[in-house]
């Protein structure tokens, strides 16, 4: 018995202080945050246009590319801040553009009611993207994991307890690597930046109203299918933006946004399809439940690799509890 | 001359509709009906024989297979649904359409869209409906949703009358509500028209309501015009009256 127990008992307990708690915790809300604002944009296109997005991880995937390729071609000729901010532009444009487009040529005639399978045709259509998107860049890139360098450094100070290096931010005895401080920091501003958009602006009111009654919008005079088109350029935005902001800290393959993407279905499930609350809330919960999973697994040997098993393991409780997500609407 | 006095004498007109959910399957076949200017025109008839299908088609989310509706004498046949509240129609459908995760004050503010950026226009309006409806300035932050059925009513009509339209289509306004809220409704259309000289087109399964306050009547019957007339007659012709 007591040798059963011991068995869950991680092996290196000494190692496990407050300090390392304490890191493993912020390390998975600044994940955490990336996660929220890749599944925001899933949650924006499945609550707008009523479809899932198959593509979601392109657009992710997408977005490191192109800061990849703004780094290689500016990174001598202008400021280092500059090229990052440059470079997450370009991501965000791109990302915004190809959804907009997709959305006007192929989704739009699935809007419009012209096609007789629309569930269906949403899916196809969607995984046809994520395909194309995929062999494009691999034709474009090759299959070889490129990595850009840092874009933004943080600003070096000493304050006692708080202590900065360009590379990384020591607080106490936690010590946080400046690429994942920086894009956590990004997400952050950029979720923000979201929930002032939905919710205090005109447009965004619109958005929230064409998802939640379409004819009612129309009625007064929204028009939908422009809705549609912004909903799915946002959400593709947002993808490309955490891609964007993940390209320095993690190695890129065109299928990279494989994972991503069906990180982000399991995150609006948990937070309850096609709430906001819930995909920012239920993004901070994987991102922190992986880290402490895999921080506090028995076996470190074996603890990244059973890292999306964790989410899972809560996604899968939480919709045993409640089956409509964290903050699901009654169907 | 003609066209002169529809302009002046019906506010809307539908003229020979044919409307259907598939394209060879009209419900509506052949369809005329004329509201005349600041009257309750009641469309009635028995279950499924197109009377919603008719509001439907008016406001644009069905598109005629043949036939064509006039708008103060201008075919509005092309104006896309969304912009039909711009020419003066408004349209309340049978199921509660308000924005239920939304405030009371979101939901009438989004009747305003079409004026989204004349400010002072926005909070007049607002407070005219206010005034009309003071419950709802009790209410405005709340989510619409968590509204009673009768309020929830009101936060339709609130957001419909933002833009002032001159035409209103209303469908089945009383579907699901208490008794004394039925009346409440009944007495909110007449108010419109009285006060306001609004035209109203009413699509209603409670005729005894529809009758007391309607000044025109249809009756359709199988997607087709069974009989029409002043309300006063149609009453008064019980057969006519009592066709189900």
């Amino acid at each position: 018995m007591v040798a059963t127990l011991l068995h869950f008992v991680p092996a290196q307990m000494w190692l496990i202080t407050p300090e390392f708690i304490l890191r493993l915790l912020a390390e998975g809300l600044l994940i955490g945050l990336i996660y929220s604002l890749m599944a925001l944009g899933l949650t924006l296109i499945f609550s707008v246009l009523g479809i899932v997005s198959f593509s979601h991880g392109e657009f992710y995937m997408i977005g490191g590319y192109v800061v990849y390729l703004f780094l290689q071609k500016f990174q001598n000729s202008l400021p280092r801040a500059l090229t990052g901010i440059g470079a997450l532009l370009a991501a965000m444009l791109v990302t915004f553009a190809i959804g907009v487009v997709f959305e006007r040529l192929f989704l739009q005639p699935m809007a419009r009611g012209e096609v007789d399978r629309p569930n269906e045709y949403a899916i196809l259509t969607t995984f046809g993207l994520a395909f194309f998107l995929q062999y494009l860049m691999l034709g474009l890139m090759g299959p070889f994991p490129k990595k850009a360098r840092r874009f933004f450094d943080l600003p070096v100070f000493d304050a006692g307890l708080i202590q900065a290096t360009k590379a990384s931010l020591k607080i106490g005895n936690i010590t946080l690597g400046a690429g994942r401080l920086i894009a956590g920091l990004i997400a952050l501003l950029a979720l923000l930046a979201m929930l002032y958009f939905m919710f205090k602006t005109w447009t965004g009111r619109a958005l929230q109203a064409t998802s939640q009654d379409r004819q009612a919008a129309a009625v007064v005079g929204i028009n939908p299918m422009n809705m549609n088109t912004l909903a799915f350029g946002l959400g593709a935005m947002l993808a490309g933006l955490a891609g964007a902001v993940l390209v320095s800290v993690y190695s890129w393959v065109p299928w990279v946004g494989v994972i991503a993407s069906s990180k982000s279905f399991v995150i609006i499930v948990l937070g309850g399809m096609g709430s906001i609350p819930g995909s920012l809330l239920g993004g901070l919960i994987i991102g922190v439940v992986e880290s402490l999973g895999t921080g506090l697994f028995p076996d470190p040997v074996r603890a990244q690799a059973y890292r999306d098993v964790f989410g899972l393991v809560i996604f899968a409780l939480v919709l045993l509890v409640k089956p409509t997500g964290l903050f699901g609407r009654k169907l | 001359m003609t066209t002169q006095t529809a302009q002046t004498e019906y506010a809307l007109e539908v003229r020979d509709l044919y409307v259907g959910y598939y394209k060879d399957l009209n419900i509506l076949q052949g369809v005329n009906m004329k509201a005349r200017r600041g009257q309750l025109t009641a469309i009635l008839g028995a279950n499924g024989v197109g009377k919603s299908t008719l509001l439907k088609a008016i406001f644009g989310f069905l598109k005629p297979n043949a036939g064509d509706v006039f708008l103060n004498g201008q075919r509005i046949n092309d104006v896309p649904t969304y912009q039909r509240i711009t020419l003066g129609l408004a349209y309340i459908p049978q199921r509660m359409s308000i924005f239920r995760w939304m405030s009371v004050e979101d939901n009438i503010l989004l009747g305003g869209w079409t004026f989204r950026h004349d400010k002072e226009r926005l909070q007049r309006k607002l407070e005219e409906n206010f005034e009309r409806f003071p419950i709802l300035r009790e209410k405005r932050r709340q989510p619409a949703g968590e509204l009673s059925g009768g309020q929830q009513r009101m936060v339709e009509l609130a957001r419909t009358l933002m833009t002032d339209p001159q035409v209103l289509l209303v469908d089945e306004p009383t579907a699901g509500l208490a008794k004394l809220l039925k009346r409440e409704v009944y007495d909110m259309l007449t108010e419109l028209r009285d006060r306001e000289g609004k035209t109203i087109i009413l699509v209603d399964q409670e005729i005894r309501h529809a009758l007391r306050i309607a000044d025109y009547v249809y009756i359709l019957d199988l997607g087709r015009n069974k009989t029409e007339g002043p309300t006063a007659e149609i009453v008064a012709d019980l057969k006519k009256a009592f066709w189900i």
